[in-house]
C-alpha cells in the first residue's frame, strides 16, 4: 500500500536521488567511456557556467545574452497579455464577438509557435521584431483562452444577485465580471509565460544574433558542450524563477478568495 | 467464523501527546452472524472502528482482531461497503462483482452461477452490463453490496452505506438489507447516525460517546425484536410505529442527546 | 489579402491564395528541398511516431511508479524538477552535437518534449483515483499485477489520455523545430528551405500541412480515447 512517507524520508530519498543522478553522470564523463568533449562532468559545466558570467561569448557574456532574450520575451508576453486578455474578456461577455472571432482563433491556435519562424524570418530577417512575433504566437492563446473562460463561467447567481441589487452595467463590468475573471485570467498568465519563453527559445535557435539560444547555436557550432549546457541550465534556470513568482501570485489570489484547495 | 474483538482500543491520530484522540478504552465484543450497529454523534470515532476492522487504519492502543488474529491488511474475509459506493467506474456492473471472485481463484462456470444468483437477488440482472454512472445511487449502493456479498466474507462492514441516498431510496434499500440479512445471516458491523436505521436493522446496538470515542452503552435489540415479531410486518413503516421500537429509539435518542448537551457544554 | 492591408507586414511577402496554390502544386509534383511533398510528409510523421511512442512508453510507466509509490516520488522528483524547466528546444543543440543532423538526434529531442507531459498527467491521474475506490480494491486483495492493470491504469486513464494529447503535440512542436535547425527531409526542411529562397507561398503550403498532420494525428489518438473511456461520461461531458 502506498502509505505517506515523512517529510525526513522524502528529503533523504530526494538527495540520494539526485547524488545517484549527478554521481551517474560524473561517473560517466570522467571513465572516458564517451569522449569529455561531448559529455563534461557536472563540475566542467558549473565552470563554464560562472566563466561565461564574465567572459564574452558569441559577442556578450551570459547575464547579456539572458538580458537580451528576457527583454524579447518581455515584450512578446506584455504584447500578448495586453492585445489577448481584453480581446478574451470580450469574447466571454459578448457572444457576437465570441462568434466572430472564435473560429479564425482555433484554426490559427493549433499552428504550433515555432512554425511562424520562417515567416517571422521572411519579414524582420534576424532583427527583434521575428522573436517577439514567435512569442507572441506562443503566449497569445493562453492569455485568451482563460480570460475567456474567466469571463464566461462567471457564477450566474453573481449577476443576478447584481441585478437584484440594481447594479449599472458599468460598474457589473468593473466591480463583478472583472474581478471574478481575475484568478483564471493569472492562470493563464502563468502558462502563458512559460509557453512564451519556451517558444523564445526555439525562435533564437533559428532567427537571432544574441540571446542565450543563440549562444546556444554558437557553442554547438563551436563543439563547446559545456557551452551549450551552461546555457539549458541558464534558461531553465530563468524558466523556474518567472514561473515560480507567477505561482506565487496566484496563490496571493487564492487565498484572499479563499479558493486555495 | 466472525468474531470480532475489540481490546482496549485506542486511536490517536498524529503524534502521541498532542494528536487527536479519537477512540479511548473500547472494549466490544460482536459474536457470530451478529448484526451489530454502533451509532454516535459526528466525528465520535465510529467510523474509525468500522476501518480498523477493515485494515486501513491500525490501532495505537490495544487490539483489533477477527477469530483470534489480529489484524494487518485489509482482505476480502472482511468485505466493505463504503458509503460512496466506490464502484470502479470503468467496469460493468458484472465485472465489479467479478474482479472480487477472480482474486479469490473461483472457478469461471462457479463465479458465473453465484454472480448471476446475486445480481438476481439484487434485482440487478438487466443491469449487469451497465456502467456504475448510468445507475441511480440506490442502485449503485446494491451492486456495493453486491460485490460484498458474493465473496461470502465472514464479517461484513458497512460504512453509512446508505448515507448518501434519499430518504425514500433508503428506506427500501433498508427493506431489502434487512431480508438479505435474515436469510443470509452473517457477522455485520454497520456504522450509522440514523437511530431508527440502526434498531430496525440491528441485533445489538452500541452507543458511543464524542470523540474522545468511548463506548457508552449496548442495547439488546434482537430479544425485543423477537420477542415483539417485528419480522412478521413487512412494511418498515408498520415496525417503527410498534410501541417497543418507539422505546428503544427514544432511549437511544435520549441517551445521544445527553451527549449533545454535554458536547456544547 | 487583409493582413498587407493592415501594413504591418511588407506587402508582396505574404502570399495570395494563388501563390500558395501553385507552391502546393510545385511540391507535389517537381518536389522541393530535397523531394517531394509525399516523402516530406512520411518522413517528419515517421519521426513523431517513433518520437512518440518511444516517450510514452518510458513517461507512463515512470509516472505509474511516481504516482503510486511515495518513496519513488521522493526519489526521482529532484531529478524531474531540474530537467522539466529546460525547454525541450533547448535540447537541439545539445542533440545535434550528441547524434548529428540525422534523424536520432530528432527522436531523441522529441522523446525528451513529449516525456515530460506523460510522466505527470499519468501522476496526476494515479493520484485522482478517488480513496474509496482504491481501499475497496485493497479490500478485494488481488495481485499486484492485476491491480496495476485493473484498478491503476484504468484509474489514471482519463488523465493519461490527456497526458498523451499534450505529448503529441510536444512532438509535432518539437519535430518542426529540429528540422527548421537542420534536417535533409521534412516539412521543417520544407520550411528552411522556403524562407530562404524567400517563398512565402511554400512556407504557407508547409505550415498548412503541419497543421493538418497534426490535427490528423490527434484525431486518431482521440479515437483510440474514445474506446478506452467508454465508461467515463463526466470527462466527456466536461469536454463537450
Amino acid at each position: 500500500m502506498n502509505r505517506q512517507i515523512s517529510l525526513l524520508q522524502s528529503i533523504v530519498l530526494g538527495f540520494l536521488g539526485l547524488a545517484c543522478f549527478l554521481g551517474f553522470w560524473q561517473g560517466m564523463s570522467m571513465s572516458g567511456l564517451v569522449s569529455n568533449i561531448f559529455l563534461p562532468s557536472p563540475l566542467e559545466v558549473y565552470e563554464r557556467f560562472t566563466t561565461l558570467i564574465e567572459r564574452r561569448f558569441a559577442g556578450a557574456t551570459l547575464p547579456g545574452h539572458l538580458a537580451a532574450s528576457f527583454m524579447r520575451f518581455a515584450y512578446g508576453f506584455l504584447l500578448a497579455a495586453l492585445i489577448g486578455i481584453p480581446l478574451g474578456l470580450l469574447m466571454g461577455w459578448y457572444q457576437l464577438l465570441d462568434e466572430i472571432v472564435s473560429p479564425l482563433f482555433d484554426a490559427l491556435r493549433f499552428v504550433a509557435p515555432i512554425a511562424w519562424v520562417p515567416f517571422a524570418a521572411l519579414w524582420f530577417g534576424t532583427g527583434i521584431g521575428g522573436p517577439i512575433m514567435i512569442i507572441f504566437a506562443g503566449a497569445f492563446p493562453p492569455c485568451v483562452i482563460n480570460a475567456y473562460r474567466g469571463a464566461k463561467f462567471v457564477d450566474p447567481r453573481l449577476i443576478e444577485a447584481a441585478n437584484m441589487l440594481g447594479t449599472p452595467s458599468r460598474r457589473v463590468i468593473m466591480e463583478v465580471l472583472l474581478p471574478s475573471s481575475i484568478p483564471s485570467i493569472i492562470s493563464g498568465l502563468r502558462v502563458s509565460a512559460g509557453l512564451g519563453w519556451q517558444s523564445l527559445v526555439g525562435a533564437e535557435l533559428i532567427v537571432a544574433s544574441a540571446g542565450v539560444g543563440y549562444m546556444m547555436v554558437q557553442g554547438q557550432a563551436n563543439i563547446q558542450t559545456h557551452t551549450v549546457m551552461a546555457g539549458m541550465v541558464a534558461i531553465g534556470l530563468v524558466g523556474l524563477a518567472l514561473d515560480s513568482a507567477l505561482r506565487g501570485v496566484e496563490r496571493v489570489i487564492q487565498k484572499r478568495r479563499g479558493l486555495e484547495q | 467464523m466472525g468474531v470480532i474483538q475489540f481490546k482496549d482500543v485506542g486511536k490517536i491520530f498524529g503524534p502521541r501527546d498532542k494528536g487527536f484522540v479519537a477512540l479511548k478504552d473500547i472494549d466490544l465484543e460482536i459474536r457470530d452472524k451478529e448484526f451489530m450497529a454502533i451509532v454516535g454523534p459526528s466525528g465520535c470515532g465510529k467510523t474509525t472502528c468500522l476501518r480498523m476492522v477493515a485494515g486501513f487504519e491500525d490501532a495505537t492502543d490495544g487490539t483489533v482482531s477477527v477469530d483470534g488474529t489480529p489484524i494487518k491488511r485489509p482482505g476480502p474475509d472482511r468485505a466493505v461497503v463504503f458509503q460512496q459506493f466506490a464502484l470502479f467506474p470503468w467496469k460493468s456492473v458484472y465485472d465489479n462483482i467479478d474482479l472480487g471472485l477472480r482474486n479469490l481463484n473461483v472457478s469461471s462456470s462457479e463465479r458465473k452461477k453465484r454472480i448471476e444468483a446475486i445480481l438476481n437477488l439484487m434485482n440487478l440482472t438487466q443491469y449487469a452490463k451497465h456502467f456504475p454512472h448510468q445507475l441511480s445511487g440506490g442502485m449503485q449502493q446494491r451492486v456495493a453490496i453486491a460485490r460484498a456479498y458474493v465473496l461470502d466474507p465472514d464479517v461484513l462492514l458497512m460504512d453509512e452505506p446508505f448515507g448518501a441516498l434519499d430518504a425514500q431510496t433508503r428506506v427500501v434499500m433498508q427493506e431489502e438489507l434487512v431480508r438479505l440479512a435474515r436469510k443470509n445471516p452473517r457477522t455485520v458491523l454497520f456504522i450509522t447516525h440514523a437511530v431508527e436505521e440502526a434498531v430496525y436493522l440491528a441485533d445489538r446496538v452500541a452507543i458511543m460517546t464524542r470523540a474522545p470515542g468511548q463506548i457508552k452503552e449496548v442495547l439488546d435489540v434482537a430479544s425485543v425484536r423477537n420477542a415483539e415479531n417485528w419480522d412478521s410486518h413487512e412494511k418498515i413503516e408498520d415496525v417503527m410505529d410498534l410501541e417497543s421500537f418507539v422505546h428503544l429509539r427514544t432511549h437511544i435518542w435520549r441517551s445521544l442527546r445527553e451527549e449533545k448537551a454535554a458536547q456544547h457544554a | 489579402m487583409a493582413t498587407t492591408v493592415l501594413g504591418l507586414i511588407p506587402s508582396g511577402r505574404f502570399p495570395s491564395p494563388a501563390e500558395t496554390w501553385s507552391a502546393l502544386v510545385h511540391v507535389s509534383g517537381r518536389g522541393y528541398g530535397g523531394g517531394d511533398l509525399a516523402l516530406h510528409v512520411y518522413n517528419s510523421l515517421r519521426l513523431v511516431v517513433m518520437g512518440f511512442l518511444f516517450a510514452i512508453a518510458t513517461g507512463v510507466p515512470l509516472g505509474l511508479l511516481m504516482g503510486w509509490s511515495r518513496r519513488a516520488e521522493a526519489f526521482i522528483n529532484p531529478i524531474f524538477l531540474i530537467i522539466r524547466p529546460i525547454p525541450p528546444l533547448a535540447w537541439i543543440p545539445l542533440a545535434i552535437l550528441w547524434l548529428g543532423l540525422g534523424d536520432a538526434a530528432k527522436i531523441m529531442v522529441i522523446w525528451f518534449s513529449a516525456f515530460v507531459p506523460s510522466v505527470i498527467n499519468t501522476f496526476a491521474g494515479v493520484r485522482n483515483i478517488d480513496r474509496p475506490v482504491l481501499e475497496a480494491a485493497y479490500m478485494l486483495g488481488m495481485p499486484k499485477i492485476r491491480f496495476v492493470t485493473e484498478v491503476l491504469i484504468p484509474g489514471a486513464s482519463p488523465m493519461i489520455f490527456t497526458g498523451l494529447r499534450l505529448s503529441l503535440q510536444a512532438s509535432w512542436t518539437t519535430l518542426v523545430a529540429a528540422e527548421l535547425v537542420g534536417a535533409f527531409y521534412g516539412i521543417g526542411r520544407v520550411l528552411n528551405v522556403a524562407q530562404q529562397d524567400l517563398y512565402p507561398g511554400m512556407i504557407l503550403v508547409g505550415m498548412v500541412t503541419v497543421a493538418i498532420l497534426g490535427w490528423g494525428t490527434t484525431r486518431v489518438l482521440g479515437l483510440a480515447e474514445a474506446r478506452a473511456l467508454r465508461w467515463n461520461t463526466a470527462a466527456l461531458a466536461a469536454k463537450g
